[in-house]
């Protein structure tokens, strides 16, 4: 599954990239795109495979989305954000 | 406008390089179009929190970069009250990025104004920019953090937007208490038509929020990613500034590009605190997460980190004024050199405490 995951700040990204390595995910940083929010910080798109991406939550994430035609839909937001 | 695209950015970027030249045919300080750094000290000067009698002056493009930002996140669902990441060390790394722009004279938005004027010692700015810029992202790198926001509630995000507003009608009334300075007195007495300028600050506020056009972000975002998105629309302010700088010399009796170091308005030659000065601002910058017009724009999307980081901004341009910190055209002054250096020490102390005091 393809997914977008936004943070809190960048070196949660850099966390995730290393961390989520262990599962043999394919994990880019890259800036976060404008059409899912007006942040300029880090996200990274994720390619999880078969596995589910929500399966694996820090601390550190903002939000997790999945594309969506032209845009993407938001499928998980860190509670108070 | 395809807000994901370098051509949005590009085209966002033109336009707000040929306002930026426009405003200083319409009165604005020569190569100084927008300044962030300087239009918040001439505020604070109007609100007597500094007595420097020639920049006291309620820039009305501050308030419409902060308003416009306001409306068009309003506009587009966009508007997202949150705060609570570090408050108070914001304020403080916005304190020391406005000593490192009055050391300059310029944010990182007057410094590529200026080179478009063909002032060079805007060349030293812009390395000691980059350098600073690349100390932050070593920092973000090893795991500089200010910890997370968090919600608020509406009322928070729109206070700064309502203090701008508030701050409009000071300057339409122009009460006795509202500092201004006389005619021929500096560089406060020098703007264009109030409406004009506020309106110009509105259009760069909604074109920035659209794009999220940020100098330091520019930068930071080359050597992080390899992304040259951001950076397009600092290139495309610059193109558009020489050119109509060149345009607006043939065309007019005035003089709006003047290559070389000597000579060049409000600015100084001595490129060892250009590029100090801008190396404060450039570190800074990352530290908060982007340049003072980012800020700004921020601060009118809700998030009242930057709102702390705008204030941190403003009490520094009072201090700078007040202790004799701000640069001239003379030069530095030796309060200023002594207060950037403390600044890069305080910035250094900041970022070392938040990334490798907080390791897990």
């Amino acid at each position: 599954m393809n997914c977008v995951i936004t943070f809190f700040n960048h070196f949660g990204a850099v966390r995730y990239k290393n961390e989520a390595g262990r599962f043999g995910w394919n994990v880019q940083l890259s800036p976060v795109p404008r059409s899912l929010s007006s942040s300029c910080g880090t996200c990274v798109f994720c390619d999880t495979g078969n596995d589910d991406p929500l399966g694996f939550i820090t601390d550190e994430m903002e939000q997790v989305a999945l594309p969506d035609g032209g845009g993407y839909r938001i499928i998980w937001r860190a509670e108070d954000s | 406008m395809n807000n994901n695209s370098k051509t949005g950015i590009i085209i966002a970027g033109l336009i707000i390089g040929v306002i930026a030249s426009l405003l200083v045919l319409f009165g604005n300080p020569a190569n100084m179009g927008f300044c962030i750094a300087c239009f918040i000290r001439d505020t604070a000067g109007a609100l007597g929190l500094h007595q420097a009698p020639p920049v006291q002056y309620i820039r009305p493009e501050i308030i419409g970069i902060i308003l416009g930002s306001f409306g068009v996140a309003l506009a587009t669902g966009e508007f997202s009250p949150k705060g609570g990441s570090a408050p108070l060390t914001r304020f403080a790394i916005g304190f020391c990025v406005m000593v490192g722009c009055l050391m300059f004279l310029g944010c990182p938005f007057r410094m590529i104004i200026r080179l478009g004027g063909g002032d060079l010692n805007a060349l030293l700015g812009l390395a000691g920019f980059a350098l600073g810029i690349l100390c932050g992202v070593f920092f973000l790198n090893q795991g500089y953090s200010l910890k997370r926001t968090y919600r608020l509630a509406a009322t928070e995000g729109v206070i700064l937007p309502a203090v701008a507003a508030a701050l409009f009608a000071l300057l339409l009334l122009a009460p006795a208490f509202i500092h201004f300075t006389e005619p021929d007195g500096g560089p406060g007495a020098k703007h264009a038509a109030i409406f004009i300028s506020l309106i110009a600050g509105a259009v760069v506020g909604i074109l920035a929020q659209r794009t999220r056009l940020c100098m330091a972000g520019g930068l930071r975002d080359v050597v992080l990613f390899k992304d040259f998105r951001l950076i397009s629309g600092f290139a495309a302010i610059f193109v558009a500034c020489l050119v109509m700088n060149l345009i607006l010399t043939a065309a007019t009796a005035g003089t709006y590009f003047h290559m070389g170091f000597a000579g060049q308005a409000i600015a100084h030659t001595d490129g060892l605190w250009n590029l100090l000065g801008m190396f404060t601002v450039g570190f800074g910058a990352i530290l908060l997460g982007g340049c003072p017009l980012r800020q700004l724009v921020l601060a009118g999307e809700g998030n009242t980190d930057s709102a702390m980081a705008v204030l941190g901004l403003l009490v520094g341009a009072a201090f700078c004024h007040n202790f004799g910190l701000a640069s001239s055209g003379e030069g530095p002054t030796a309060n200023g050199k002594i207060a950037v250096v403390i600044c890069i020490a305080v910035l250094a102390v900041i970022a070392s405490v938040n990334t490798f005091g907080k390791k897990e």
